[in-house]
């Protein structure tokens, strides 16, 4: 088969290319574990109460150890139940010192949600029956915003909540 | 045997005919375009993994 001198270039570039982005993605999956949020960790989404990080004390932010933490999200229509204060109203707001190690696991208990932190890595999607978890360090102080991006009815733009990460 | 004429004889000036065949397509213009396409596709993909890893 002939193929022209120009060819012969643009197949190598677009063949190595394709090499390249298999190799990163490989890494990614392979050696450092990257993994959907959502990796088949199931949950009774009309009982969630009955799994230990959905009760109702375990929602919202818990001190796990030395500068690690861990956020229960409990998304329902229209809202992220973060659990409540010591006044017994309902978290608004999460404060998390800068640096500290937290993993975000997160269900809902009707339709499908989402949980992104605007302007961090942090993003997913949450689906009934299904617990989603995503372990991150946060590095920038400032105050972030948690949104919900996944249509899930006519109140979809009132469900948000905020994240400040602060210097400790 | 056909009614149609032949290709020879339908040509006005068959004057290049046979030379074409030999020659090599002009794929500068293809060249260029597909080089411009992939250093854009590369520079999107590298930003956002840019994007990605310091965020
Ligand atoms: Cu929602």
């Amino acid at each position: 088969m002939h193929l022209h001198k120009y060819e012969k270039i643009w197949l190598t570039f677009g063949i190595g290319s394709l090499l390249v982005f298999l190799i990163v993605l490989g890494i990614g999956a392979f050696y450092q574990g990257t993994q959907p949020p959502s990796c088949l960790v199931t949950i009774d989404p009309q009982n969630v109460q009955a799994h230990e990080s959905f009760k109702e004390e375990s929602l919202g932010l818990q001190k796990v150890g030395e500068n690690e933490y861990v956020v229960n999200v409990l998304a329902s229509a229209f809202q992220y139940n973060l659990g409540k204060d010591d006044k017994g109203s309902p978290v608004r707001t999460i404060r998390i010192p800068k640096g500290a190690n937290v993993t975000f696991q997160a269900t809902t208990t009707d339709v499908v949600h989402g949980f992104q932190i605007a302007g961090t890595n942090v993003n997913m999607m949450l689906e009934p029956g299904y617990i989603s978890d995503f372990e991150t360090t946060l590095d920038n102080p400032g105050e972030y915003t948690i949104l919900c991006n996944e249509y899930c009815g006519i109140g979809q733009h009132t469900m948000s909540a905020v994240l400040e990460v602060y210097e400790p | 045997m056909s009614n149609q004429p032949s290709v020879k004889q339908s040509s006005a000036h068959g004057v290049n005919e046979s030379k074409q065949t030999d020659e090599e397509p002009n794929l500068k213009g293809t060249f260029a375009s597909v080089m411009i396409l992939g250093a854009f596709i590369i520079v999107s993909w590298i930003s956002v993994f840019i994007l990605y890893m310091y965020r």
